[in-house]
C-alpha cells in the first residue's frame, strides 16, 4: 500500500470537505466550482495509489478491511463525479467529501502493512465481485445523501423557514428525480454484486448460497430496495416517504458493512478457508 | 496634475420625490447637460446619474471646492426650469475618498431604497456609457466606474445581499423554485380574479410558467383576466375536477370560506401519483384548509407566511449589508492608493525641480556677484556642496513619500502639504 499517496488523498478529501463547508455557510460563490475540482484531484491521486498497490502486489487492494474502506471511498467519489457531470449537483459533495475523507482516514487506523493474500482470494472473482457490490453500495450511499438533503429541504419548507443554507440545496423535485435515478442504477449493480458473489461461492465451495451473514443482510437490503423501486414505478411512491425508505435501506447495508464481520463469523471476514 | 473626485447630488433620503423630479435629467437630455458641465472651469471629467431615487453628478476636478460650487450652480440651474426654491438643504457633497465610497455603495446597492435591489448597477452602467459617448469620461472616472462595477460584483458574489426575495410575489416564486425543479412544465390554477392573484400569476409567468387556469365565481371576470394573462378560463363549479392538473394553486377570492379542504387534496394527490403541489393562499380570508400543509408532498403558504419570510429576508439583507460595507471599505482604500500613486511621482519630480531651480538661480547670482573671483576648482566645489545639501534636505521627505508611510491617508496628506508648502501647483 502506498502510504504517501493515500495520505495526500486524505488531505485533498479533507480540503474538499472544508471548501464545501465554506461554500454552504459563507456563501462564497467562487468556491462552488473549486470544491469539486479539489475532489477530482483527490480522486486522481487516489486512483494512482490504488494503481501503485496493484503493481506492487499483483492483486487489487480490496481484500483487507482497510483496503476495502479505501476502495469504497474511491468508488463513492467516482460515482459522485459521474453524477456531477450530468446533474450538476455540486452540493452533494458536501456529504460525499467528508465521508470519503473519514473512510480514507479509517483505512490508516487499521495499519499500513501489506498482508499476504490467502490463496482462496487469488482469483479474478475477487475484484469483479467486490467492485460490483461496492459500486452498488456507493450508489446507495449517494442516494442516502440525496435523501438526507431532500428531508432537510422538505422540513424547512413545511416549517416555513428559508435559511441561506437551504438555498444552496437543489429543489425537492430535482432531488427526488435523482434519488430515483440512483435507485435505478444501484439496484441492478447490487443484484450483479450478489450474483457474482454467489457464482464465485458456487465455483469455490460448490454451494451458491450458504446463509452467510453478509449474504443474508444483502439479501434483505436487496429485497428492500426492490420493493422500493417497485413502489416508485407503480404506486407513485415518492417524496418524503421514498427518501426515508432510501435512508433506512442504506443504514442496513452500512451497518453490516462496518460491524457485521466482527459480530458474526463469516467468509467475508477473516475466516475464508 | 492634481485631480479630486467630487460627487454632488441628492437621493431618496436627502430629498423628497418632487424635489428629485424637478432636478432629474431626461435620458435624451443627458448628453447636452454633460456638454454644459464641461464648460465649467474646474470640472475635467463628469458623469450624470439620474434615476427615480437619485440625481447625482460625479466629477473629477482640479479643485474640489470650486468644482462642488460649480456643480451646485449647475443643478440649481437645472432646477430653475421648474422651481425657484433653493436646493441646498437637499443636497450632499462628497469629496475624495468619501466620494469614492459613496459611488461604490451606490453601485453595490447599499444606498438603494430597497437594499440589494439589482437595477441600480444597470442604470449606473447606462449613464456611464452615455458620458463616455459624450466624451466627458477620462482616466480617473473610467477607472472609478469600472472599479465600482467590480465592487458591485464582489458584493453580489461574496454576500447574500441580493439573493433574498423581499416581496410577497418573489418569495412565492422562490419557494416554488425550491419545490419544483423547473416551472415551464408546471400548471398554475388561479382561484379568484383579485389583484394579488393577477400579480402573482404574472410573476410566475415571468419565471417560466406557461400554463395558467383561471376560475372565478363570476365567469366573465375569469374570462377577462384569462384574456389578459393568456390563461384559460374554467367554470367555478368545475375547478375541483381540474385540481389534478394544477401544480401551483393560488387562492385569492376574498370570500371567507374554505374552498379546498385537506380531504380533497389527499384524493387529488392520489390521482396525481403524489406529484408535489404548492398552495398559495393570498387573500385576506383563508380559502384553503390549513391542514393541507400536513399532507406529504403538499405545501401551503398563506399571505402571513409569505410576509414572514419576506421580513426575515429583509433582516438578513441588512446583516449582509455589514459584510458588504467591509468590502466597500477595502476597495475605497485600494482606489485611494491608486489616485495618490498617480500624484506621487509628479509631486516628487516637481519638488526636486523646484529646489534645483532655486539652487541654480542662487548659484548664478552669487557666482556673478560676490563670488566672482573663485577659481574653477572652487566653483566646482561650491556646485557639489549645494547639490549635496539639496539631496540631503530632500532625502527624508522623499523616502516618506515613497516607502515609509504605510498609511495611505497620511501619504495623501503629505502630498497635499508639499504641494501647498512649496507652491508646486503654480
Amino acid at each position: 500500500m502506498d502510504v504517501t499517496l493515500l495520505k495526500v488523498t486524505a488531505i485533498l478529501y479533507l480540503l474538499a470537505s472544508a471548501s464545501f463547508v465554506v461554500y454552504i455557510f459563507l456563501l462564497r460563490d467562487f468556491v462552488s466550482s473549486l470544491s469539486p475540482i479539489i475532489l477530482l484531484v483527490g480522486f486522481v491521486v487516489h486512483t494512482a495509489a490504488l494503481g501503485v498497490h496493484f503493481l506492487q502486489t499483483g492483486y487489487p487492494g480490496v481484500a483487507q478491511f482497510r483496503e476495502a474502506l479505501s476502495f469504497y471511498a474511491w468508488l463513492l467519489v467516482a460515482s459522485y463525479l459521474l453524477i456531477q457531470l450530468k446533474y450538476r449537483l455540486g452540493i452533494l459533495g458536501s456529504i460525499i467529501a467528508p465521508l470519503a475523507f473519514l473512510m480514507t482516514l479509517a483505512a490508516f487506523a487499521f495499519g499500513t502493512g501489506d498482508a499476504e493474500l490467502p490463496p482462496g482470494l487469488k482469483t479474478y472473482w475477487l475484484p469483479i465481485h467486490v467492485t460490483l457490490a461496492f459500486l452498488g453500495n456507493a450508489v446507495f450511499a449517494l442516494a442516502f445523501g440525496v435523501s438526507l438533503m431532500y428531508l432537510l429541504q422538505e422540513n424547512h419548507l413545511k416549517r416555513k423557514k428559508m435559511t441561506s443554507v437551504m438555498k444552496r440545496f437543489p429543489s425537492l423535485e430535482a432531488l427526488d428525480k435523482l434519488n430515483y435515478v440512483l435507485l435505478v442504477w444501484g439496484f441492478p449493480l447490487m443484484t450483479l454484486g450478489i450474483l457474482t458473489g454467489s457464482m464465485w461461492a458456487g465455483i469455490q465451495w460448490g454451494n451458491y448460497w450458504s446463509w452467510d451473514p453478509r449474504q443474508i443482510s444483502s439479501g434483505i437490503a436487496w429485497l428492500f430496495y426492490g420493493v422500493l423501486l417497485h413502489g416508485r414505478i407503480t404506486a407513485g411512491l415518492r417524496g418524503k416517504k421514498a427518501a426515508l425508505l432510501t435512508m433506512v435501506g442504506f443504514a442496513v447495508v452500512l451497518g453490516y458493512f462496518l460491524w457485521g464481520d466482527s459480530l458474526f463469523p463469516s467468509r467475508h471476514g477473516g475466516r475464508f478457508e | 496634475m492634481h485631480k479630486e473626485i467630487v460627487i454632488v447630488g441628492m437621493n431618496h433620503r436627502s430629498a423628497p420625490i418632487d424635489v428629485r423630479e424637478s432636478v432629474a435629467f431626461e435620458a435624451s437630455y443627458v448628453r447636452e447637460a454633460l456638454g454644459r458641465l464641461r464648460t465649467y472651469p474646474s470640472i475635467q471629467e463628469s458623469v450624470i446619474l439620474s434615476t427615480c431615487n437619485r440625481v447625482e453628478v460625479v466629477a473629477a476636478a482640479s479643485n474640489g471646492e470650486s468644482a462642488s460650487e460649480e456643480i451646485r450652480a449647475f443643478l440649481a440651474e437645472q432646477r430653475a426650469r421648474k422651481s425657484r426654491h433653493p436646493l441646498d438643504d437637499h443636497m450632499y457633497i462628497h469629496h475624495g475618498p468619501e466620494a469614492v465610497r459613496h459611488l461604490f455603495r451606490v453601485a453595490a446597492s447599499l444606498d438603494s431604497m430597497v437594499v440589494g435591489e439589482p437595477q441600480i448597477l444597470g442604470q449606473l452602467k447606462e449613464y456611464y456609457n452615455a458620458a463616455q459617448a459624450a466624451g466627458t469620461v477620462g482616466t480617473i472616472l473610467h477607472r472609478l466606474f469600472h472599479r465600482s462595477f467590480s465592487v458591485a460584483k464582489r458584493v453580489r458574489s461574496e454576500t447574500a445581499i441580493a439573493s433574498r426575495a423581499v416581496s410577497v410575489s418573489s418569495v412565492a416564486v422562490e419557494l416554488a423554485k425550491r419545490i419544483f425543479d423547473r416551472l415551464d412544465d408546471k400548471t398554475v390554477m388561479l382561484i379568484g380574479a383579485g389583484k394579488m392573484g393577477d400579480l402573482m400569476a404574472r410573476h410566475l409567468q415571468r419565471s417560466g410558467v406557461h400554463s395558467v387556469m383561471v376560475t372565478n365565481r363570476t365567469f366573465e371576470r375569469a374570462v377577462e383576466l384569462a384574456g389578459r394573462i393568456h390563461g384559460s378560463p374554467i367554470l367555478f363549479e368545475d375547478f375541483p375536477r381540474y385540481l389534478t392538473l394544477a401544480d401551483l394553486v393560488i387562492g385569492c377570492t376574498g370570500a371567507p370560506e374554505i374552498l379546498v379542504d385537506a380531504g380533497t387534496v389527499e384524493k387529488v394527490l392520489r390521482e396525481r401519483k403524489q406529484k408535489a403541489m404548492f398552495f398559495i393562499d393570498i387573500g385576506d380570508r383563508r380559502n384553503f384548509d390549513p391542514a393541507i400543509n400536513e399532507i406529504d408532498n403538499v405545501y401551503l403558504y398563506n399571505i402571513d407566511d409569505l410576509k414572514g419570510v419576506a421580513e426575515e429576508n429583509l433582516q438578513e439583507r441588512s446583516n449582509e449589508a455589514e459584510k458588504a460595507e467591509g468590502i466597500v471599505q477595502e476597495e475605497v482604500h485600494n482606489f485611494t492608493r491608486w489616485i495618490s500613486s498617480l500624484e506621487q511621482v509628479p509631486t516628487i519630480t516637481a519638488l526636486r525641480q523646484r529646489l534645483e531651480d532655486i539652487r541654480q538661480r542662487e548659484l548664478e547670482r552669487s557666482l556673478g556677484g560676490s563670488l566672482r573671483d573663485l577659481s574653477e576648482k572652487q566653483k566646482e566645489a561650491l556646485e557639489d556642496m549645494t547639490t549635496a545639501m539639496m539631496n540631503k534636505i530632500l532625502h527624508a521627505p522623499m523616502s516618506h513619500l515613497k516607502f515609509d508611510s504605510k498609511d495611505e491617508d497620511e501619504k495623501t496628506l503629505y502630498i497635499a502639504a508639499l504641494k501647498k508648502l512649496f507652491d508646486l501647483e503654480r
